[in-house]
C-alpha cells in the first residue's frame, strides 16, 4: 500500500488563533492525508523535532499574530541545521505580501492567505510532495 | 541510544510500510518495559501520558511513545491529535513520540505496532508507552503487547454493570479514573491496595487528574509495583511468551488472508461466491468448498473452522 502523505500542522509562538489551522488539518484529512496536528504555542524547536519523529512529508505553519517572520525563519534555520531534506514547508494565515517574498526566499514553498481553498492546498501538496 | 533519531524515525516508517525488523535488531529487544494505555475517547489518555513522561523523566528514564488515532473509513486520511497533548516533550532528547493511523486495522493498535515497539525497545528506551485508539468495549489487543495495561476511565461513565462487563475492563492491570478533579468531594475513596510478595495481583483503582497532576506519582509507583510483581511471580516471562505467540499468529493470519484474497480472484471461486449471493449455495458450504480447494489436498481432512462446522 502506498503511504498516505503525512503532514504536520503547527502554530508557532504566542498565537492562539487555531481555527484556520484546524480547518486545514481536517480538510487535508478529508483529502486522504495523515495529519499530525500539534496545536498552538509550539516552539520552532518542538516543531522541527516533531517533524523528525513523525517522519512527515510536509510541514504546514500557521500564523495570524504577526510573528511569522521570526518564528518561520527559526523553523527554516533548524531544518537546515538538522540537515532535513525533502520535507516541504508551506504556510498560511495573515501574512503581508511584502513578507511572502521573503518567506519564499527562506525556502517556504507556498503561502496560503485568507480565501485559499482547502482543495488548492491539498492539490498543491499532492503535486509537490516527494513521496517516500 | 544505539541509533540516531533520524535512523529510528526512518526505521519506524519502513516498519509501518510492512518491511520487517531485521533479526539483528530483534535480538536486541526485550529490555524495555511496555506500558499500555487504553480507554474510551476523551478520557484523557494522552494528557495522562504527558504527565507520566514528566514523572519518568524525573526518574531519569528514557521514554518511547506510540500514539494511535483512527484512519477515516471515508477518506483514508487521519487527524492525529494525540501528540499535541505531549508536544512540550518533543525537544527532549530522552523522549521519542510517534503518531500512527490505524489504516483500517481493528483491535486498538495498528498492523505494525508490535514491530514498532521492538524498534523503540532496540533503540534503548527504558519504557515504551503505547496509547491505543479510543476504545469501546472490545478492543483489547493492547493486552497482547503490553507488560502492564492501564485502563483509563473518567467519572460518570457508567454504573457497576458497565464495569462488570467483559472485554476492556478485564484486561486492566491498573484502573485509572482520570479527571478526578471533576468528582464530588464525597466520591469513592481511592483504593491503593498493593499486593504483598507472591500474592495474586489485586487490580488497584486510582484517581488521577492530568489537569492538576494529582495521582500521577502514585500511578507511576503502582505501574512499577505491577511490573515488579510480574517479574517476581514469574508471570512476566509468561506474558512475553504470549506476546510473541500473538505476534507470530497475527503475521500468519495476514499472510493467510492475503493468499485467500488472491486465490478468490480466480474464476471458480467467483462462481461459488455468486452462487451464495443468488441463494443457490449457503455461506458455510461455500467457505468449506473454498477452504478445501484453496488450501489443497493436504488440508482436506481439516474441518474449515471447528466452531463454524455444523
Amino acid at each position: 500500500m502506498k503511504r498516505p502523505i503525512k503532514v504536520l500542522i503547527a502554530k508557532a509562538g504566542l498565537d492562539g488563533h487555531e481555527r484556520g489551522a484546524l480547518v486545514v488539518a481536517m480538510g487535508l484529512r478529508d483529502a486522504g492525508m495523515e495529519v499530525v496536528y500539534t496545536g498552538i504555542r509550539n516552539t520552532p524547536e518542538q516543531i522541527v523535532q516533531a517533524a523528525i519523529q513523525e517522519d512527515v512529508n510536509a510541514i504546514g505553519l500557521s500564523s495570524l499574530s504577526g510573528g511569522h517572520m521570526a518564528q518561520f525563519t527559526r523553523v527554516m534555520e533548524l531544518l537546515k541545521k538538522e540537515k532535513i531534506k525533502g520535507v516541504l514547508v508551506f504556510a498560511g494565515g495573515i501574512i503581508p505580501d511584502a513578507d511572502v517574498k521573503k518567506l519564499k526566499k527562506l525556502g517556504i514553498r507556498e503561502i496560503f492567505g485568507p480565501g485559499s481553498s482547502i482543495a488548492s492546498i491539498a492539490e498543491f501538496l499532492k503535486k509537490n510532495v516527494r513521496s517516500k | 541510544m544505539s541509533m540516531t533519531r533520524r535512523e529510528l524515525t526512518k526505521l519506524v516508517t519502513r516498519l509501518e510500510a510492512g518491511v520487517p525488523l531485521s533479526p539483528e535488531l530483534y535480538a536486541r529487544t526485550g529490555n524495555a518495559r511496555i506500558l499500555g494505555i487504553t480507554g474510551p475517547p476523551g478520557v484523557g489518555k494522552s494528557s495522562l501520558i504527558d504527565r507520566l513522561i514528566d514523572e519518568l523523566r524525573r526518574q531519569g528514564k528514557t521514554v518511547g511513545v506510540i500514539v494511535i488515532d483512527p484512519t477515516s473509513p471515508i477518506s483514508g486520511g487521519a487527524l492525529l491529535g494525540d501528540r499535541l497533548r505531549m508536544q512540550r516533550h518533543s525537544d527532549d532528547d530522552g523522549v521519542f513520540i510517534r503518531s500512527l493511523a490505524t489504516r483500517h486495522h481493528h483491535g486498538g493498535l495498528t498492523d505494525a505496532t508490535p514491530q514498532i515497539i521492538h524498534a523503540l525497545d532496540a533503540a534503548g528506551f527504558d519504557i515504551v508507552i503505547v496509547e491505543t485508539v479510543g476504545t469501546g468495549q472490545d478492543e483489547v489487543e493492547v493486552a497482547e503487547v503490553a507488560d502492564t495495561v492501564v485502563v483509563v476511565l473518567m467519572p460518570e461513565l457508567g454504573d457497576e454493570i458497565q464495569r462488570a462487563k467483559s472485554g476492556l475492563m478485564e484486561i486492566a492491570d491498573v484502573l485509572v479514573i482520570n479527571k478526578s478533579d471533576l468528582m464530588n468531594a464525597g466520591a469513592a475513596r481511592q483504593e491503593t491496595r498493593r499486593p504483598k510478595q507472591g500474592q495474586r495481583w489485586e487490580r488497584p483503582t486510582l484517581r488521577t487528574s492530568a489537569k492538576t497532576g494529582d495521582g500521577i506519582t502514585t500511578l507511576c509507583h503502582v505501574a512499577d509495583a505491577h511490573h515488579a510483581h510480574l517479574a517476581a511471580s514469574g508471570q512476566l516471562a509468561g506474558r512475553r511468551e504470549r506476546a510473541a505467540r500473538a505476534e507470530v499468529i497475527r503475521l500468519l493470519q495476514s499472510r493467510m488472508t492475503a493468499s485467500i484474497l488472491c486465490a478468490l480472484g480466480a474464476s471458480r471461486p467467483q462462481t461459488i461466491l455468486s452462487a451464495v449471493a443468488k441463494r443457490k449455495l449457503d455461506p458455510y458450504d461455500a467457505a468449506q468448498k473454498l477452504w478445501v480447494e484453496i488450501l489443497g489436498s493436504k488440508n482436506r481432512s481439516h474441518k474449515y473452522v471447528a466452531t463454524n462446522s455444523r
